[in-house]
């Protein structure tokens, strides 16, 4: 009884549920409204590189070296880099594998993490006993020594060529170590409700396993998963540019913003300051943008902390 | 205890099996012995025999080589984690690289410590005034920082503006100018590592201070605070005994967490800042493909964690008279 009053009760004080407060109090924030605006704009200019240049990025011509950037309406408004490479060119192109490569392992770890929490916090158990130490062992390993082991020891394996198959290793190693945290969340809130009365209540009724775990429990589960994801968005790419950097990420030919900062940063004091500026503010602006989404994200799905 | 030992076999049974997936899928790692050269098949065999790679199992790919497993588990449990590719024993490497990195630890963790707990705690004081949201702000920007760019940056931009006016203003040999040194100097192990320590610090410290913040804040509303007010206790008094005391359960378990981070940290300063530490070494076994060098001080560095992890749980139980070690 005491659940149901409570339910109502909430109904009445946020007319729509949660999900519309939520959005209610994101929308307040500018600061929100402009980390949107950044992170779809980025999400654009990966879909789309097109719409921003014309040059093809690979296309270098070594007579036009080191222009430094001009402004927009001449042939290389952001300047060419010391091989003779439009930097503009290789900005736009250089934001696809790496929100490819974001989106890939954070959806894929969403759904191996809440996948193993529900199983575990279910049916406990055996299952359970399994799954934790699962969890366990891939917590100790270090994420980026575990990076470091396996794409060393795997890079001679060639994965061919297009979108997908360069990023499709370091998507495997992230995807790996990165599904933990969605368990634990996941779990933790099954276990909190899988003994309410409207579970049980839905038992009785006759509702099989699956339907229990995914219409019943999971919704509660959701929230806490939900705040994560933009700021694992965030990490995915900087843990791109740090792979890149050390040279074990996305491989050239194939561009992205790490492998354009470690390129660019001898550079900056030699006069060229650019090459690693323009990358640099564009990691950091897409990377900034997330961590601030998920951050009132974080805020407004747990009002205790305001 | 038990349950530790169980992890790290689990640990190394998974290292075991992705390295020997590798070697199956690459080919034999026993030619990165001979770098250009092309032995004969005497030599290989010589070599395969050296390292342990002898058994036919590794041109199986899918076959889970157990055998060499337990081999390399009894050797290790005799302390012989084996030589690298020149024949150095593992042990002596480790030896040398050890000392760097807990001096970058220690700095990591008092800044931490320091930041952390210092601005976690203002902020959960000053709660919804001007100076909580400029912290806040403070620990978002410094989330969208990722370690390496704050090292590129201050290696690339920084270092050498400063080092040239540090050496022209206190002469070459001066604190200030080995401080700002681009790369770390064997002779003065603990001040060229100050700057990459606190880097790497004040990267950890944004997630730490957003949890020191909100372990506070539950304390602030909690029932034994109001008493120990309404008792008429100092405020410094409240803050420090009831309040700062109560909410470190939370703050050690990141300080377990954390760490593991700050190894992944590691291995990067160590890179960019050629710092001769476990980072580094292990950096420079990968690129040179020696897998035993790599296999022994991931596990090694797994068994630090793990044990990190128990002093955790024990230190639940010293601050929190609630919670029982079974």
């Amino acid at each position: 009884m005491t659940s149901a009053a409570v339910d109502l009760e909430i109904v009445t004080d946020q007319p729509g549920g949660t999900w519309a407060s939520v959005g209610r109090h994101m929308l307040r924030r500018p600061d929100v409204i402009l980390a949107t605006l950044v992170s779809l704009f980025f999400i654009v200019v990966a879909v789309f590189p097109g719409l921003f240049t014309r040059t093809d990025p690979q296309h270098c011509d070594i007579s036009v070296a080191k222009i430094k950037p001009q402004g927009f309406g001449h042939p290389h408004p952001f300047g060419t880099d010391p091989s003779g490479c439009d930097v503009l060119a290789q900005l736009a192109h250089g934001a696809r594998p790496s929100l490819l490569l974001a989106f890939t392992v954070v959806g894929a770890s969403l759904i191996i993490g809440i996948a193993l929490g529900l199983l575990s916090g279910f049916y406990l158990g055996w299952v359970d006993a399994v799954v934790s130490r699962l969890l366990e062992v891939f917590l100790v390993i270090p994420l980026l020594l575990a990076a470091l082991l396996l794409l060393s020891l795997f890079r001679n394996i060639d994965a061919g060529d297009g979108d997908f198959a360069t990023i499709v290793q370091p998507a495997i190693v992230l995807t790996g170590f990165g599904w933990m945290g969605y368990t634990r969340y996941v779990r933790a809130a099954v276990l909190e409700s899988k003994n309410l009365d409207y579970v049980r209540a839905a038992r009785a009724l006759g509702a099989s396993d699956l339907r229990l775990m995914f219409s019943h429990i999971l919704p509660n589960a959701i929230a806490s998963v939900t705040a994560l994801v933009p700021t694992a968005i965030a990490g995915v790419i900087s843990a791109e540019a740090v792979l890149a950097f050390l040279g074990i990420g996305v491989r050239p030919p194939a561009i992205s913003w790490g492998i354009m900062i470690s390129t660019g940063a001898p550079w900056f004091t030699g006069g060229y300051p650019y090459l690693l500026l323009f990358p640099l503010g564009c990691l950091l602006a897409t990377v900034l943008s997330f961590v601030v989404i998920g951050d009132n994200l974080r805020d407004a799905l747990d009002p205790k902390l305001k | 205890m038990l349950l530790g030992l169980f992890t790290v076999l689990l640990v190394l049974l998974l290292l075991h099996l992705l390295t020997t997936l590798a070697i199956q899928l690459n080919g034999n790692p026993a030619l990165a012995f001979f770098g250009d050269h092309v032995p004969t098949a005497a030599q290989l065999h010589a070599v395969e025999v050296r390292y342990g790679l002898d058994d036919s199992c590794y041109q199986q790919p899918g076959n889970p080589c157990l055998g060499p497993f337990w081999h390399r588990l009894a050797e290790y449990a005799h302390g012989d984690f084996g030589t690298d590719l020149e024949g150095r024993p593992l042990t002596d490497l480790l030896a040398q690289a050890l000392p760097n990195t807990l001096r970058l630890f220690v700095i990591v963790t008092i800044t931490w410590l320091i930041i952390g707990m210092l601005l976690g705690s203002v902020a959960a004081r000053f709660r919804g005034r001007p100076i909580d949201h400029s912290i806040r702000l403070t620990s978002v920007l410094i989330d969208a920082f990722p370690v390496f760019v704050m090292l590129v940056v201050y290696r690339f931009i920084f270092t050498v503006p400063l080092t040239t006016w540090a050496r022209r203003t206190f002469g070459s040999d001066s604190i200030p100018a080995l401080l700002f040194k681009p790369s770390y100097s064997e002779e003065h192990p603990w001040l060229t590592l100050i700057i990459p320590g606190l880097l790497l610090g004040l990267t950890g410290c944004a997630p730490f201070l957003r949890l020191v913040r909100a372990a506070q804040l539950e304390n602030y509303n909690a029932e034994h605070v109001r008493t120990a007010r309404s008792k008429g206790l100092s405020n410094a008094h409240v803050t420090a005994y009831h309040i700062v005391r109560n909410s470190s359960v939370p703050v050690v378990t990141a300080v377990g967490f954390v760490f593991a981070d700050a190894l992944s940290g590691a291995v990067i300063t160590e890179g960019v800042m050629n710092i001769r530490g476990m980072g580094n070494l292990l950096w420079q076994s990968v690129q040179k493909s020696d897998v035993s060098v790599v296999v022994g001080i991931v596990t090694i560095l797994s068994v630090v964690t793990i044990g990190v992890m128990l002093l955790v749980d024990l230190a639940y139980a010293a601050l929190d008279p609630r919670i029982r070690l079974d």
